[in-house]
């Protein structure tokens, strides 16, 4: 028998003590009568319900759509998540019931102008690579402007609401990952084998990753300075430990 | 202890039966303990009715057979759902907490590990901050498993790294390195523990059973990373903000006088989910998977990047590898 513990000592000892102190033995009592029913009636109000927003449990709920040019390790399939347009706030993503409360602050804004079509409709307003029109003060069109591109690289003028790839491919806003991946070649391929990008997922099982634009502004793509939550108190070294 | 094999179950008082055979230390102590309750009785027979409610004696009964309670490894399978069921009705009834207590084991085939990428980590501390909520950790305390360091660019020189840092991060010519428990495949904490009451699972997590351990600390001193954190004092955690998804060798509540380490969310992740801090993280820094499963994030990782682990020389083969992009 291996051994573990000093504990049984004590035991013994306190045990062998309320054996002298009651030499009767009310031996009904030894039995199982002691049991506790683990479903027994509560004496205390149950815990309020915790927040489960985060829980994989919900990840059936999410919108994603599968990845198209892209597989994870061994030829996986995975898909990208779809953000839902409604609710969203602060730093808070959703995607169906999944609602991230920590996400990189200074993602791209919501499209709450879209569908682009709204506007830029026929000629009434058209699309200019010169300047950026009024509608659209919010854009800070810092990644383009250092790689010398200009809003037509990406957004196609006579397809508003689509994106133009190189190639001459439009693609819906939702697959942005493929005109990202034309140059971030590098970073796309670890995006889909699971270096790169938040998953939504587990281990195992389905993959759900974020798109690119769910964390970074494409116009301005690093992310912005916060403040980290607080730090430790306890240090190695300082006082107890 | 309700085995009816077990001697003193039956009509034979215990003390007979102890000193008429040859029975292991476990079994006398089975039977000491019953006895002790039917002492303990006895004596609340002489004493007014009113002094103890329906609720304290429950309790203390719940303790009792707490107390006595053989170490998990041992433990069968009913005996695991008994001392599960008492813990939850401990908890239910001491502190109003409801709770679910797994005694999930590993999966075959599966060993975890642990990729941190060193050029995302922006040292926001969000991981930090779930796995306090996670694994409900004391907050009284301010426990934290895990560290992030900020180090200046060019050495990884832990030394002179500054784990407290408190200023809008990231900062200028700095890079972001987080530890926490390793769980190593040649654990020197397991290897010092005088008692059996810490130890590594099939799938290379090592767990300790909170109520085995009896404080020595002489883990804390193997671990050359410190991971493990000791509880001085009694846990507290707000029952509104306790995570009640718990496991035995996980997140379930500690006591005073016990040590605690990181299990990579053994509750989550032995469902095949992601752990708190990897879920949490903001910038996808941090990569977990089966080390086993050739088509594994985690397996690409360590693949395809140039990796390193912390204290190398130490032969105790951290299942947790740093890498850059």
């Amino acid at each position: 028998m291996r051994f573990r513990g000093g504990k049984p000592m004590l035991h013994s000892l306190l045990a062998a003590g309320l054996l002298s102190a009651c030499v009767e033995d009310d031996s009904p009592g030894t039995g199982d009568d002691a049991t506790v029913e683990p479903g027994g009636p509560a004496t205390a109000a149950a815990a309020p319900v915790r927040d489960d927003s985060l829980e994989p449990g919900t990840l059936g709920s999410v919108r994603a759509i599968p990845v198209v040019g892209w597989s994870g390790p061994g030829g996986r399939p995975f898909e990208v998540a779809l953000r839902t347009r409604d609710r969203e706030s602060g730093h808070a993503r959703r995607f169906g019931t999944i609602t991230l409360r920590t996400t990189l602050r200074g993602g791209t804004p919501d499209l709450v102008q879209y569908p682009c079509t709204s506007c830029h409709l026929g000629r009434t307003v058209a699309m200019k690579d010169t300047r950026i029109g009024d509608a659209h003060q919010n854009i800070q069109p810092r990644h383009p402007a250092l790689l010398g591109a200009v809003c037509s690289t990406c957004h196609s003028p006579s397809a508003v609401d689509m994106l133009t790839l190189r190639t001459g491919d439009r693609v819906d806003m939702d697959q942005g990952y493929r005109l990202c991946a034309q140059c971030h070649f590098a970073q796309a391929e670890a995006w889909a084998s699971g270096a790169h990008g938040k998953r939504l997922d587990g281990w195992q099982g389905r993959r759900v990753v974020m798109g690119c634009s769910d964390c970074h502004d494409p116009h301005r793509p690093a992310p912005l300075p916060r403040i980290p939550f607080r730090a430790p108190t306890i240090q190695r070294g300082g006082g107890h430990d | 202890m309700d085995r009816p094999d077990r001697p003193g179950s039956g009509p034979p008082p215990a003390e007979a039966s102890l000193l008429n055979k040859p029975v292991d230390r476990r079994r006398a102590l089975t039977v000491l303990a019953g006895a002790a309750v039917a002492g303990v009785q006895a004596l609340n027979a002489c004493r007014p009715a009113s002094t103890l409610s329906e609720e304290q004696r429950e309790l203390k009964l719940l303790a009792w057979r707490e107390y006595i309670k053989g170490n998990y490894r041992d433990m069968t399978e009913a005996e695991r759902a008994e001392t599960i069921a008492r813990l939850e009705r401990q908890a239910l009834v001491e502190r109003g907490s409801a709770v679910t207590i797994q005694s999930t084991g590993a999966q075959p085939g599966v060993v975890f590990g642990y990729a941190f990428n060193i050029s995302k980590c922006k040292g926001f501390r969000s991981c930090v901050e779930a796995c306090i909520n996670e694994n409900n950790l004391d907050r009284n305390a301010d426990t934290q498993y895990i560290r992030i360091f900020e180090i200046e660019d060019g050495v990884v020189d832990l030394d002179h790294a500054d784990a407290t840092f408190q200023h809008e991060v990231p900062a200028e010519g700095h890079f972001y390195l987080g530890t926490q428990c390793f769980q190593c495949a040649d654990p020197p904490c397991v290897k010092v523990c005088p008692v059996g009451a810490t130890w590594q699972e099939p799938d290379g997590i090592t767990v300790i059973d909170y109520d085995w351990c009896i404080g020595c600390r002489y883990c804390m001193a193997a671990c050359p990373y410190w991971a493990r954190r000791f509880n001085w004092s009694a846990p507290e955690v707000p029952v509104p903000e306790v995570n009640p998804n718990q496991h035995y060798l996980g997140n379930r509540a500690r006591k005073t006088g016990v040590v605690e380490k990181c299990t990579f969310c053994i509750h989550r992740t032995r469902q095949g989910r992601l752990p708190a801090c990897a879920e949490a993280c903001p910038t996808g820094a941090r990569v977990f998977g089966n080390l086993l499963d050739p088509d594994s994030e985690i397996r690409w990782v360590l693949e395809h990047k140039r990796v390193f682990r912390l204290k190398e020389d130490l032969k105790t083969e951290p299942r947790f590898w740093y890498f850059s992009d």
